[in-house]
């Protein structure tokens, strides 16, 4: 009895191990023939427009306001810990480097790939399960040249202005509560953060937008052409694709920072 | 001609289709019957080169197609049309777009071909006033007579109907079945119907294929299906509608 359980259980690893190393496969071959389709991003521009909308113009309202709220936290809780060393000139150099190093991109990507990711999971899952995709194949369209590549470029595209606005709003979310919380003066603050910023603060937090956007986006959209087992085949690969590529954008930012921060 | 040797298709351990061979003939129209979850429908996607099989060969005009590339595959997909069992339209696309769509994608011809082409799919399909509403909005008949005006735009040789009239009402599936055999008559085109319904093999089909547990258990004319003497087949002509 206990040698047919250890048998079962050496089985079931064995093909757990099996199908995790096929599907890490496939996903590399995926990600490959994305990036090889982008020569004919010409031919799928309107595609690449819509999705430029969807993952740039129509996801500003959601990092406006997560970045306001961490900057005006941040300014907060980060100016009351100053305050007891005397410090609190240093506000905006403080601020100005957890927003524009770690938490501006940090949080734009997990917003994103809340918004960005499960609409793609989601569209392509259905896509799937309908047999659309089959059908563009069918029809002699390459499904990944048609709906992954112009996701992937406009990700690509539109996360360094995304990363951006996500740095400006907090930051003056930040500069705002530093002059009407703990009423400093707003030349102290933007003094204390504009001599101080260097060049690799910027290159820390802008090389993690495109990393982003290859996770977010490679990702989601994988999973929506895995789904399978009708609508709560959707479900399952739309949130698999969320779970995945947000652990994926965290363990990139620890990574990117360090990598950066490390060579220059 | 499209021709399955020794066709053997394996998901996991589970074998469903074990050494299957068939022969589609042009301009015939051909019927594969089977109860549902059969592999029916995996037969007409491995003639599509959608699915490749564990073993055995696909042959397409004598091309050997279960080894080519995607790229490889494009032009042998263009000598035949698919009608899928849900129709798979776009749902982001009008009607118009819809049929145009195969066009636009992969034939370098002007607008107004397109669109002539497109008109005459819609007059084809009696589906004037709908071209610009979009597949969510029209009934299940209208949205196969889309699916089949898609498949019939770029002129195939050959056209594969998975289950084309699932889930209709009769009215639906009686002007499905007689635009199906138009097809012949108008455009001389082959066809394979993948249906579990038997009527549907009587009244459009000339030869039948039966597919019973992952085998094929009677391959002749359509008329000759009522000589069989496999319990199976007696039994699916008493019922005449598989529900298994």
């Amino acid at each position: 009895m206990p040698v047919t359980l250890i048998r079962n259980i050496e089985k079931d690893l064995v093909y757990r191990l099996k199908d995790f190393f096929l599907t890490m496969q496939d996903f590399f071959l995926f990600g490959v023939r994305s990036f090889l389709t982008i020569p004919k991003i010409r031919r799928y521009w309107r595609d690449f427009l819509d999705q430029a909308k969807i993952c740039g113009a129509d996801s500003i309202p959601i990092v406006l306001v997560s970045a306001i709220s961490i900057g005006s936290l941040l300014a907060i809780e980060v100016g009351n810990l100053l305050e007891d060393f005397g410090a609190k000139t240093m506000l905006g150099r403080s601020t100005s480097i957890s927003v524009i190093r770690e938490l501006g991109p940090l949080l734009m990507g997990l917003m994103l790939s809340a918004r960005f990711g499960s609409r793609n999971g989601a569209e392509l899952g259905a896509m799937k399960i309908s047999e659309q995709i089959d059908a563009l194949r069918a029809f002699g369209t390459d499904p990944i040249a048609k709906l992954v590549m112009p996701r992937l470029v406009a990700a690509l595209i539109m996360f360094l202005p995304l990363t951006a606005l996500s740095d400006f709003a907090g930051l003056y979310s930040a500069a705002y509560m530093a002059e009407h919380y703990h009423h400093l003066d707003p030349g102290i603050f933007w003094n204390s953060v504009y001599p101080r910023l260097a060049l690799k603060d910027f290159v820390v937090g802008f090389a993690k937008a495109p990393v982003f956007a290859v996770i977010i986006t490679l990702v989601s959209s994988f999973n929506g052409f895995s789904a399978s087992g009708g609508t709560a085949g959707v479900g399952r690969s739309t949130i698999k694709g969320i779970v995945v590529s947000s652990g994926l954008v965290l363990i990139a930012n620890f990574y990117v920072s360090k990598i950066v921060l490390e060579n220059m | 001609m499209i021709e399955l040797r020794n066709v053997s298709l394996k998901y996991g351990e589970k074998e469903i289709l074990h050494s299957v061979s068939l022969t589609i003939e042009d301009n015939t129209i051909k019927a594969i019957l089977g109860p549902s979850g059969v592999g029916k429908s995996t037969i007409l996607k491995l003639m599509l080169g959608l699915m490749r099989p564990t073993s055995g060969q696909v042959f397409v005009d004598g091309v050997e197609i279960s080894s080519l590339s995607e790229a490889e595959l494009f032009p042998i997909r263009r000598k035949m049309g698919m009608v899928f069992q849900g129709n798979a339209l776009f749902d982001s696309m009008t009607i118009s777009q819809n049929l145009g769509f195969f066009l636009r994608e992969n034939l370098n011809l002007p607008e107004e071909e397109i669109l002539r082409r497109v008109q005459e799919q819609i007059r084809f399909a009696g589906l004037e006033g709908y071209e610009e509403q979009l597949p969510e909005s029209l009934s299940g008949g209208m949205r196969k007579r889309v699916a089949i005006g898609r498949a019939l735009i770029f002129k195939p040789h050959m056209i594969l109907f998975d289950e084309p009239t699932a889930g209709l009402d009769p009215v639906s599936s009686k002007k499905i079945l007689s635009l199906i055999s138009s097809l012949r008559q108008h455009n001389n085109l082959g066809a394979v119907i993948v249906t579990h319904i038997i009527d549907d093999v009587f009244n459009v089909a000339d030869c039948a294929a039966v597919l019973y547990k992952g085998e094929i258990i009677f391959d002749d004319a359509a008329p000759k299906l009522h000589e069989s003497e496999h319990p199976f087949i007696r039994s699916i002509l008493s019922d005449k509608i598989l529900e298994l």
